[in-house]
């Protein structure tokens, strides 16, 4: 072994950069968070103003918390820990400052782009194409940086928390690429290459494992470097760690399907999810106690010390939110969860107990670190922690019972038999207290931030002048490696596979042990994907469905565009309940025409696959104009700028060009659709005034709206027995 | 003859099936390796890697 000492020091700078990131977007999704708690409370919140609106603004509050403050906090504690994990400075300083400010690049973006409109409806990968590109390129470039650190490493073995970083970079860029690939019809407008059940399937393929590779395994990567530094002790069981990486690896990935419990999907694809995510239980479980159980022997450090607070409830939440998953992934629980609350407190369980617990331990473990001085004050972060633990539990017991009350509302039927709430919106006024105690709830939460960010700053003021880098030494890895503890050489197939080589051999290759990720991953979603795409009784072609008309297809992109999808399903589930309530259950031919598709995952509002012609025409122009007027106590926000608004005609050539370029037989519409537009518009708004409605509303958007939703459900009617087979 | 015609004439019904027991077995030949005898010291100074730093502390003691 060579005697050599090589010296270097750690990059820190960066680290300090993605910390202030994590905490001030945090705080801006947080606000955004408590601001559509508010319009959901009492829709006076949304202010009349269409870019504030709960449909616009939902996907800015789920983006910025997920991806801008999870997402730097990930960063923050990923450059921190590889760079000691592995003895070596990152691979480019110029690659990680690429990284830092591209990201941040990219929330701008959103930030601009969700209130504007500019969304490609699915959730979590809302953001249109041109920033999905940049995000390909800065995820590139982290995975460069990233892989290029562990190629120079002077640390043989990968401690385990890398292996989880390595499983959520490559999986979170198969998913990203696969999921968001679209075409372009404009500059920030694009349609899925996908249509319905498989765009579907394709988008909670990515929607589940964007929970498991961006909110999970990272975390669980920082969970295992951070709590064995901050109890002073290693992990309770480094073989636990292993199979709890390999198992939340294989299943994972899996488990997507189960956010489609009872729509359209096939049902060996739905049922299928729903054994992984119940197979999920052990590994998370597993890695739960290995967090909980290093704490042994060092329980009285919790009591005096907050960073181990905070590290114990957000381990005990991902406890609780991995179990209650699996849970809501049983066919009959999701029967009732689905749609409802419920699963709003399921995520905030997550995201506020695990994510942000986490990063906030993390932070106040590191702040004295990086800065160089002491925490400005102990006590401080103490009341932070209990006051967003106070949060938590107020924001999850409110919109649990919300959940479960509306589910239970809408199934419930009376002693005739006839649904017990016919009118959709008293189960949504039942909930308007639990709304307020969410408010109250999520405030506590950001109050606690608040005093986190105070923390942290009065901290970084008392910083030293300059900071001390200090020079580290470690021997360079050497060109021929000798196991420090040598197992004996046993003969035969089962010694040689017992005698733990070939995954040592693994740990000190990442380049294998990458592919070996990359493999399970792809394997498992192709088992899916593969006969879900081309499997043609998954999708039985129903006659009657024909494409939208020119302007439907500019209502739908309207409907798009103010984020309708946020609020209102379009799937109707084979439950008695369902049928009594919105009509026939939802077919898989139905939407074969539907890129993006929008089934939507939360009945705000009314479902409303079955809308077209149960309301006149006039209804909707009113409706739009004032909810209240026509449906008191409604919360949905007000679109009279729909009316003010002229309707882009010339545009829909583009629009049902590129639908024809995905497949759709648009016939004579790719020559004449603006003309096609115009002259059913004008018809439209004819009858509108002819019933005593406003005169000119021809050329307006509200027109293209009332057609797509006067369309939707109508196919169907028109063709009771569905034809099998045939082409989709 | 599309793809699509022959997946769909291939009875893939079962390939999920498959796929689940590949992975169950994957999964079992993982336990049984990580918790097979002999491996206990090597996986004992693993879990010592994060203290393997030679770094000063942080800056000791809170203000209060």
């Amino acid at each position: 072994m060579s005697t050599h000492l090589d010296t270097f020091s750690y990059d820190d700078a960066i680290v300090r950069k993605f910390l202030w990131a994590t905490f001030i977007w945090g705080l801006v999704g947080m606000l955004v968070g408590l601001w559509i708690a508010l319009e959901l409370a009492n829709p006076a919140f949304n202010l009349g103003l269409e870019w504030l609106s709960f449909g616009r603004l939902r996907p800015l509050h789920t983006n910025a918390v997920i991806f801008a403050f999870a997402g730097n906090a990930i960063f923050t504690g990923i450059y921190y820990s590889s760079q000691r994990l592995l003895k070596t400075r990152m691979f480019s300083d110029g690659l990680s400052r690429f990284h830092f400010w591209g990201w941040q690049a990219i929330i701008v973006a959103a930030a601009l782009t969700l209130p504007l409109g500019f969304t490609q409806a699915k959730e979590y990968a809302e953001l249109e194409w041109p920033i999905d590109i940049a995000i390909a390129v800065v995820w590139v470039a982290f995975a460069i940086n990233f892989f290029g650190t562990l190629a120079k490493r002077r640390e043989r073995h990968i401690y385990v928390a890398i292996w989880f970083y390595i499983a959520s970079i490559v999986t979170v860029a198969v998913l990203h690429i696969f999921n968001n690939l679209s075409l372009p019809v404009g500059p920030l407008k694009s349609y899925s290459i996908y249509a319905g059940v498989q765009d579907a399937f394709m988008q909670w393929w990515y929607g589940h494992n964007a929970v498991a590779f961006f909110l999970t395994t990272p975390f669980l990567g920082l969970m295992y470097y951070f709590m064995p530094k901050a109890a002073d002790k290693p992990v309770f069981s480094y073989k636990l760690s292993i199979l709890h990486f390999w198992t939340i690896v294989f299943l994972y990935i899996w488990a997507g399907p189960h956010h489609l419990h009872y729509t359209a999907l096939p049902d060996w694809a739905s049922t299928l999810g729903m054994l992984f995510s119940v197979m999920l239980w052990m590994p998370s479980w597993g890695g739960m106690i290995n967090g909980l159980l290093t704490l042994r022997g060092a329980w009285n450090k919790v009591a005096e010390e907050p960073v181990l607070k905070f590290f114990v409830v957000a381990v005990t939440a991902y406890g609780m939110s991995t179990f209650e998953g699996p849970m809501l992934s049983i066919k009959s629980v999701n029967s009732l969860a689905h749609y409802t609350d419920w699963i709003i407190a399921h995520v905030h369980t997550g995201a506020l107990g695990w994510n942000g617990l986490l990063t906030f331990g993390m932070i106040y473990w590191l702040a004295p670190r990086l800065f160089q001085t002491p925490l400005y004050s102990k006590k401080l972060a103490e009341y932070h922690f209990w006051i967003s633990t106070f949060g938590i539990l107020l924001y999850v017991a409110a919109i649990y019972s919300a959940g479960i009350t509306q589910g239970l509302m809408w199934r419930a039927f009376d002693e005739t038999g006839r649904l017990a709430y016919p009118d959709f919106v008293e189960t949504v006024m039942k909930l308007m207290p639990m709304n307020w105690v969410r408010v109250a709830g999520g405030t506590l939460y950001i109050v606690g931030m608040l005093m986190f960010g105070y923390n942290i700053f009065k901290t970084w003021a008392a910083r030293p002048a300059k900071y001390d880098v200090p020079v580290i030494s470690a021997p360079p890895l050497a060109k021929v490696y000798v196991d420090p503890h040598p197992v004996p050489a046993g003969t035969g197939v089962w010694a040689r596979f017992t005698g733990v080589h070939w995954h040592r051999n693994w740990e000190r290759m990442p380049l294998i042990f990458t592919v070996m990720i990359v493999l399970a991953v792809v394997v498992a979603s192709l088992s899916e994907i593969i006969p879900t795409f081309l499997i043609r009784s998954n999708v039985p072609t129903i006659a009657s469905v024909k494409p939208y008309t020119p302007l439907e297809l500019a209502g739908r992109d309207l409907y798009i565009r103010e984020g309708c999808f946020n609020c209102h399903s379009q799937m109707v589930r084979p439950l008695r309940h369902e049928t009594e309530r919105w009509g026939e259950y939802s077919k898989p031919g139905e939407f074969v025409y539907d890129h993006p598709f929008l089934w939507g995952s939360r009945r705000i509002g009314p479902d409303l696959a079955r809308v077209g012609g149960k309301y006149p025409d006039l209804w909707h122009v009113r409706h739009f104009q004032d909810p209240r007027a026509v449906v008191q106590n409604s919360i949905m926000p007000t679109y009279a700028h729909l009316q003010k608004r002229a309707l882009d005609f010339d545009g829909i050539q583009g629009r049902v060009d590129a639908m024809a370029m995905l497949g759709v037989p648009y016939g004579d519409a790719v020559n004449r659709a603006p003309a096609m537009a115009r002259e059913q518009a004008t018809a439209l708004a004819a009858g509108i005034e002819a019933t005593g409605g406003p005169a000119g509303l021809g050329d307006r958007e509200v027109i293209a709206l009332i057609a797509y939703l006067q369309r939707l459900g109508k196919d169907i009617r028109s063709a009771p027995v569905p034809a099998a087979g045939g082409t989709p | 003859m599309k793809l699509a015609d022959v997946m769909s004439g291939a009875g893939l019904s079962i390939y999920a099936v498959v796929a689940l027991l590949l992975f169950v077995i994957a999964f079992l030949a993982i336990v049984v390796r990580t918790y097979a005898p002999g491996s206990t010291a090597r996986y004992d100074a693993d879990a010592r890697i994060p203290f393997s730093d030679d770094e000063p502390g942080p800056a000791s003691r809170a203000r209060e």
